[in-house]
């Protein structure tokens, strides 16, 4: 399918220079590395603390002894099954984003691009926004028992869509802002080519949108990360993600922060992983069939 | 692939299959026969570990198998109710905190335990922790007396006044008897914010409600009149439930640190593992980190006493007890497996070893026997002590709100929002209103001064 | 694939409606229901009594409401403008980054993979008052420790600013993906026609991000409103009331008081104001705008 690449107005693909919009140099470098040091300093006292003594964190030592006794717990321990808990959050974080990002997208596109009467739309997003408003504890009870008559309680399967229902309005409503940030001509344009919908979407599009993707790929797969509500109630120990694995060290009486800081960086590594090569994977898989 | 000598690779099948061997079978603490694995709901909590260790035993003296659902604190209660609410439940055996007991009963969720299995009973050693475990539905209480037993205690926690041994002695001050010598002690050994004489928990809600009680009981004040007998009336706003918690409030303000007003159990627990409090109210629970160096600065130097008395001799401690009940729509199966790990974990051997483990028996001949002598279990005489004369308290199915209610108000009043007087008065008209709502014969007593 | 092609329209938007509507109605339903109902248990069963006036009063006599309301709406209103401001400043800002861009993305999202109940413990030990990192900074300094949390007239905004904390991720991740999707050669010909930074990024910029900005407003909103785990943990809505916000009121009345058929109606109620929120919002902007 050729196109005169000159009639195009194409947006920059993924690497590109920089683009100075806001000015403000030697302020706004300062701004940025204070911002980002205040951003980072919290988490780099997680990270400290996952290394000190329960004492040390109690107190607020300063230097102090460090210890890998809190990872090796988390990790280890008699009644710990963290890394099972890891492997449950990656496979349902995983699957709900993938399913959630193709259900949205889809879905978004064609409310975006297609005629749809004013109360397919407008019902189908209000409807999603409303219930993004619901308070998620009301939802268990109904969830629970509607999982536990199908024999879906304690499933990953159950978690998966719950996850996918609750991370659709985001997903949808985001999608839909990037597709209008694109001009309608560069569609019409394909179309007249002899584009049929699909390939336009597939090959003019989705490209364009990949920054979009990215950021409703990170959040909803963040959102299911750390869901901790619906996993608490819809599993047992077995499927438990890492949420409530880490809930476990907020006991009764007292906290135990050593190890829950230990497992809260642990459980940032997979995440940061995968957010990486999703990330890749999108940027790859959708600019590779992108018209240059 | 590394290749062993022939000798080598049968020495260590020898030894593999030695090891492997199961250790002789120690004598099971109760004989409970053959049965179905179970599931348990049990919340994580400091002392997990050792009902953990002592649910290991059960399975390797008797062979039958137990799964342990172990749950974050804070959602244990929707699990429990979920469970309950539909089809089959997941779990055989869930441990619930008193305060949630009256919701299970009344709702008409839990086998009685005599139902299950008729010639069941608690062994007469065990501590009744203020009848926690019996239902009497027609009262609409819980009382041994004409009650169904519904449950058992797996942990009958209270609160003890934990105290700095060496820091009193160098003080020449003996632990404190009343809460008047707790005042004068306190005094003397608070040095500006370098050192806190004393801290309890002031944070809004469950934490300064459970608290105060023990001081409000032993001053002589009561929530309500009479529960048992169906008189609702309201007596938390009397002159002794003022001076309690004035005793209260001055306590904080003058011991305590600064932002008294949200200390919360985690707060307490760190100002005294720290070292910078030397004496509070605290759960017994809490007892093993104080002993544990990855925890606490202050290891071998607590004590306990049991709670102080009040102005006229009397004494009050609020019971928080972890109770054992069976559901109903668990299989019948299930119930009498659930019954039968019941029956060997309220026996001596298993209590013993559930002390010695980290956790706290409950049954008195464990308490008076040689383990009382283990330094580690020093907490033993002030917890038999205090055992004497601590009750159950909001044992109605009110109790959530009207512990929202008094922990909101009694915070206002220590924060200085409102005068303690205004704080009882209001707490009490509010508490009044929700009897009447609800159909109880109820009523108010006189308005304190404001 | 001709099928496919000429279904496209409707095979695009099925799967979503589908999936949702089946995992939503029942609980949707079900809330409704429980809203004008009361709810009570005995001998192991439900009954639910159709008692809509009675759940009103409840409502109405709720003497935690108004200052639950007022707070809500305080934190709110602080929370996601500064959020939004400093979301936007940084999107902007990393964009004219040269090198490493990926490392502060990745960076700057650090906050919100920290799991909630993580977040308000830690957090609750940085204002810790006798021993927390900022105090004892303060102390250091010889300026007097702060009450951050235990003090009716701060712990509000020590919690909006643990929020901030964890939320800016969250607006800067969708504007910075949003600026990254700017068609280039749009900006180019307005520089070249002489536009002042400022005016490129009044007239050119801002109105081409507008979508986005909209939707991490709106989601943002949302969520604010429906903000929880930070603060249980740090405050549990004390001291007094300073900190009481309506979803707080709510987990007491549904989940610890057990009233489900107000705490239903409370929930119901928190969505009207939402959107009762977000359509003066709506008409405020346009007034503004124009």
């Amino acid at each position: 399918m050729a196109t005169p690449a000159a009639t195009l107005r194409i947006p920059r693909p993924a690497a590109t220079p920089p683009l100075s919009i806001v000015g403000g140099g030697r302020i706004g470098g300062v701004f940025l590395v204070l911002t980002v040091l205040a951003v980072l300093g919290p988490f780099a006292w997680i990270l400290v603390a996952s290394f000190k003594y329960q004492i040390a964190i109690y107190s607020g030592e300063w230097p102090f002894t460090p210890t890998l006794s809190n990872y090796a717990q988390v990790l280890f321990g008699r009644r710990s099954d963290f890394l099972g808990n890891v492997v449950n959050s990656l496979v349902v974080a995983s699957a709900s984003t993938a399913l959630v990002l193709v259900v949205g997208t889809l879905a978004a596109y064609s409310l975006h691009r297609f005629r749809w009467p004013a109360w397919v739309s407008a019902g189908f997003l209000g409807w999603t926004l409303v219930f993004h408003m619901i308070p998620v504890m009301t939802l268990i009870g109904p969830w629970y028992v509607a999982f536990r008559e199908l024999g879906l309680y304690d499933t990953r399967i159950a978690l998966i869509l719950t996850h996918v229902t609750i991370n659709l309005p985001m997903t949808v409503w985001l999608m839909r802002a990037f597709f209008r940030e694109i001009p309608p001509e560069i569609e019409e344009a394909a179309l007249v080519d002899g584009c049929r919908p699909l390939e336009a979407f597939r090959r003019v599009t989705l490209p364009l949108v990949v920054p979009g993707l990215i950021a409703a790929g990170i959040l909803a797969f963040i959102f299911s990360w750390n869901e901790f509500p619906i996993a608490l109630n819809l599993t047992s120990r077995e499927l438990a993600t890492v949420p409530v694995a880490i809930a476990l060290f907020a006991q009764q009486y007292e906290i135990q922060h050593a190890q829950m800081a230990a497992a809260s960086i642990i459980s940032t590594i997979p995440a940061v992983i995968l957010m990486a090569l999703g990330q890749r994977f999108i940027v790859r898989g959708l600019t590779l069939g992108a018209v240059k | 692939m590394i290749h062993y000598p022939k000798i080598a690779r049968a020495l260590l099948f020898a030894a593999v299959f030695v090891l492997a061997a199961p250790a002789d079978a120690q004598k099971a603490f109760a004989d409970v026969g053959k049965q179905p694995p179970i599931t348990l709901l049990v919340g994580s909590t400091p002392w997990y570990p050792a009902f953990e260790k002592v649910v290991g035993m059960y399975e390797d003296q008797t062979g039958n198998k137990i799964k342990l659902d172990v749950t974050p604190f804070g959602g244990i209660l929707e699990k429990a109710r979920n469970a309950v609410r539909g089809g089959q439940s997941p779990y055989d055996l869930m441990l619930l905190d008193t305060q949630w007991t009256i919701e299970f009963y009344e709702g008409g969720f839990l086998s009685p335990l005599k139902d299950i299995d008729g010639s069941f009973d608690l062994p007469k050693e065990t501590l009744h922790y203020g009848d926690s475990g019996y239902w009497n539905a027609e009262k609409r209480w819980r009382t041994a007396n004409g009650g169904k037993l519904m449950a058992y205690t797996v942990l009958g926690n209270v609160q003890l006044l934990y105290y700095r041994s060496d820091v009193l002695k160098q003080a020449g001050l003996a632990p404190p008897k009343t809460w008047g010598e707790v005042m004068t002690a306190c005094s003397k050994l608070t040095d500006g914010s370098k050192q806190y004489g004393f801290v309890v928990r002031g944070e809004k809600g469950n934490a300064i409600r459970y608290d105060w009680m023990s001081v409000m009981l032993a001053e002589g004040g009561s929530v309500v009149k009479d529960p048992e007998a169906g008189d609702y009336t309201v007596t938390l706003n009397s002159p002794e439930s003022k001076v309690a918690l004035d005793q209260y409030i001055e306590l904080l303000k003058k011991c305590g640190p600064a932002n008294y007003g949200n200390l919360g159990q985690g707060d307490v627990i760190q100002l005294l593992a720290t070292g910078k409090a030397v004496m509070g109210d605290l759960v017994l629970a809490a007892w093993a980190t104080f002993d544990d160096p990855a925890k606490s600065a202050v290891v071998g130097k607590m004590e306990t006493v049991p709670l102080p008395r009040g102005r006229t001799g009397k004494s009050g401690a609020v019971i928080g007890n972890w109770n054992a009940v069976i559901p109903k729509n668990a299989s019948d199966a299930q119930k009498k497996a659930a019954l039968a790990f019941s029956k060997w974990f309220l026996s001596e051997g298993a209590q013993r070893a559930f002390a010695l483990a980290g956790g706290i028996p409950n049954r008195s001949d464990v308490f008076t026997s040689d383990i009382a002598k283990d330094p580690k279990l020093r907490w033993m005489p002030a917890y038999l002590e205090e055992m004497k004369f601590a009750r159950q308290e909001l044992g109605y199915a009110e109790g959530a709100q009207v512990e929202q209610i008094i922990g909101l108000r009694l915070n206002q009043a220590l924060i200085g929002e409102m005068s303690s007087g205004k704080a009882l008065n209001t707490a009490a008209r509010e508490i009044e209103e929700l009897f009447k709502k609800n159909g109880r014969k109820t009523g108010m007593l006189a308005a304190l001064p404001e | 694939m001709d099928f496919l092609n000429r279904t496209f329209r409707h095979w695009s938007l099925l799967p979503a409606v589908v999936l949702f509507v089946l995992l939503t109605a029942y609980p949707v339903a079900n809330l409704v229901r429980m809203s004008v109902s009361t709810i009570e248990f005995a001998q192991g069963t439900e009954t639910w009594t159709f008692t809509p006036l009675r759940n009103f009063a409840l409502l109405r006599a709720d003497e935690v409401i108004p200052p639950a309301v007022r707070n809500t709406l305080i934190f709110v209103v602080a929370a996601v403008a500064i959020e939004m401001v400093l979301g936007l400043a940084l999107a902007l800002l990393v964009a004219g980054v040269s090198r490493g861009k990926g490392l502060v993305r990745t960076v700057m999202i650090l906050p919100i993979l920290v799991p909630p109940v993580a977040i308000g413990s830690m957090w609750k030990l940085l204002y810790n008052y006798d021993f927390g990192i900022f105090n004892q900074a303060l102390t250091a300094l010889h300026l007097p420790p702060v009450n951050w949390l235990g003090s009716t007239s701060i712990a509000l905004w020590s919690v909006i600013l643990v929020d901030v904390w964890h939320w800016v991720p969250f607006v800067f991740l969708i504007l910075f993906a949003a600026v990254e999707a700017l068609p280039i050669d749009v900006l180019e010909a307005a520089r070249v026609d002489g536009a002042t930074r400022s005016q490129l990024l009044r007239r050119v910029v801002l109105p081409l991000l507008k979508p986005a900005i909209v939707v991490a407003l709106l989601f943002r909103t949302i969520l604010a409103f429906k903000v929880f785990d930070e603060v249980f943990l740090l405050t549990s809505g004390g001291p007094g009331t300073s900190t009481e916000l309506v979803t707080l009121h709510l987990y007491k009345v549904f989940f610890e008081q057990n009233q489900l058929g107000y705490g239903a109606l409370l929930s119901l109620a928190l969505i009207a104001a939402i959107l009762a929120f977000l359509l003066v919002g709506r008409q405020a902007t346009k007034a503004v705008r124009v």
